[in-house]
């Protein structure tokens, strides 16, 4: 009989440590620990898995999509370089992949991407060499994101030109509609595991992608970030702006657990810290009417 | 019994005056802005077209410069119009940033402090997890910030600056060798007394010191919005 004891407390001992070994394994893995105010805690560095804003349809091609090597106006160097395996399009729906602009927006769209690599017009600058913010949708492709949480308030800061974004959670109604702001206004609140944010306010001034990509100033977004597990998350964005689309369309990817330049999910990124990456500065009034005022470079 | 009793009462309402986290320390959370001239100049100034007057927000209104310092400084004044950092909308230093005129938003909590500024969308990472500085030299233009609590004050050391930023409009400059050590006290709920040393032994003779109150704001659903502070005409980029 006691044999048979010491024999069921080793059994339920092993069976614990078994179960302990295992829960320790979970925890890893799903999203166990929650912040003191009760959000699923994410809290860490987070990275597209697909890194690349040539263009939205294969994101590791050049931009307008030419396989990299091709850039249009600039002609193949004389050694192309490898091409990237290609990527699934960003643009989820529609089922063929493609915004779906009106026809004046396509004009658009198409006029923005011919003169992105000679531009004759300051406006066909994209903000983004201007290390100006890339709006709440592209600043999330451009390096990593620090993902903080405070009481009430979920935070992005950008490691791309320290942008930041402030989400408050506690429901409060959107600035007034006439303010627009490069990153928006964000307003979010908790879904299980998915933090689902509103923008609204959009400037859009910022591009969509290096394509030519845009929308126009009635752009309102809606977010989910869908936290699979503890290194894993699938974010969709709704681009609604019937301004500029003839349908509400999906701008999604999938983002990890990551820190820019490592390419592998890391499940300890406790003691990273992100440190400045100051962009603006020295940057200098580029003469941009030029190409057209500089004689030789005129096409 | 009846004065200890007494006396609690007396602390009581002075205790509960300021906001306190879960573990006690003194909560900073909030928009707050700073509300004087000290932007234009630090020390006393006469009004001038478009620049109020102003009271010295340096203790003694004295600038310890080392002589060619000041004739520096002088110099930088008579051409702070494009010499001033500010004009390009550089990241504008420490504590420049604080009291440049717009509100910026401290979240807190044990291990970090961040603020973030309405100001060129400059951040700052507080460290208070006992974390040392990073091995420099590295020239930034916010710092590396680390912080503790000192009592009810946070002491916040910050060292690695770069050379190219102001403490204000006047021209008032520093080295590479600046150390900055800032203390937040809250006065009350709404106020905190905002201290700061400046160290830099290139530039001056000693360490001095400035201060100013900075004020929460109480607005029902006050939030920071952007200001870009574009360096050159980008209006006619994107219109």
């Amino acid at each position: 009989m006691r044999l048979n004891s010491q024999l069921l407390a080793a059994a339920i001992l092993c069976a614990t440590l078994i179960g302990s070994a295992a829960a320790a394994e979970a925890d890893k893995n799903t999203l166990s620990q929650h912040t003191p105010d009760g959000q699923p805690n994410v809290e860490g560095f987070w990275l597209t898995v697909v890194y690349g804003m040539g263009c939205l349809q294969n994101p590791t091609a050049g931009v307008g999509c030419v396989e990299a090597g091709e850039e249009p106006g600039r002609g193949a160097p004389g050694k192309p370089r490898p091409k990237p395996p290609k990527a699934a399009s960003r643009i989820v729906d529609p089922p063929d992949g493609e915004i779906p602009y009106q026809p004046w927006a396509r004009t658009k769209q198409q006029y923005l991407l011919s003169n992105y690599f000679e531009p004759t017009k300051p406006e066909f600058i994209d903000p983004q060499q201007l290390c100006l913010p890339l709006g709440p949708v592209r600043q999330l492709t451009w390096h990593d994101v620090h993902i903080l949480q405070y009481p009430g308030y979920v935070i992005f800061e950008h490691e791309g030109g320290h942008v930041f974004r402030i989400i408050p959670l506690d429901g409060r109604p959107h600035i007034g509609s006439s303010l627009k702001l490069w990153m928006g206004d964000s307003r979010g609140h908790w879904e299980g595991n998915t933090l689902v944010v509103d923008v609204a306010n959009n400037n859009a001034k910022g591009r969509l992608s290096r394509a030519g990509d845009f929308a126009d100033d009635a752009l309102h977004v809606t977010e989910h970030f869908e936290f699979l597990d503890a290194t894993h998350m699938r974010y969709r964005a709704v681009f609604d702006d019937p301004s500029a689309y003839t349908r509400p369309w999906t701008f999604g990817f999938d983002m990890k657990r990551a820190i820019f330049g490592e390419s592998n999910p890391t499940k300890d990124d406790t003691h990273y810290e992100q440190w400045e990456e100051a962009c603006y500065e020295g940057m200098k009034p580029v003469d941009y009417s030029l190409r057209s005022e500089r004689g030789g470079e005129t096409k | 019994m009846r004065r200890i009793i007494l006396s609690l009462i007396l602390i009581a309402p002075a205790f509960g005056q300021i906001p306190r986290t879960s573990d006690g320390k003194p909560d900073l959370s909030g928009i707050w802005q700073a509300l004087n001239t000290a932007n234009l100049d630090l020390q006393d100034h006469v009004a001038q077209k478009g620049a109020p007057a102003g009271q010295s927000v340096v203790e003694g209104n004295q600038i310890p410069y080392q002589p060619w310092a000041l004739a520096k400084k002088k110099e930088n004044y008579a051409n702070r119009a494009t010499l001033d950092p500010e004009s390009k909308c550089y990241l504008p230093g420490v504590p420049r940033v604080t009291y440049i005129g717009l509100p910026f938003q401290i979240f807190e909590r044990g291990d970090l402090v961040t603020i973030l500024y309405e100001h060129a969308h400059a951040n700052r990472f507080i460290y208070t997890n006992g974390t040392e500085h990073p091995k420099g030299p590295i020239d930034w233009w916010m710092g590396d910030s680390r912080g503790h609590w000192d009592g009810d004050t946070l002491v916040v050391d910050n060292v690695h600056f770069n050379d190219q930023t102001w403490f204000d409009h006047a021209g008032d400059f520093h080295s590479e060798d600046l150390h900055v050590i800032e203390r937040y006290t809250l006065l009350d709920a709404d106020h905190i007394n905002y201290q700061v040393t400046i160290e830099d032994p290139k530039v001056f003779t000693r360490p001095w010191n400035l201060s100013m109150v900075l004020y929460r704001h109480v607005e029902k659903n006050f939030q920071l919005l952007e200001y870009e502070c574009y360096g050159f005409d980008l209006e006619q980029y994107y219109p």
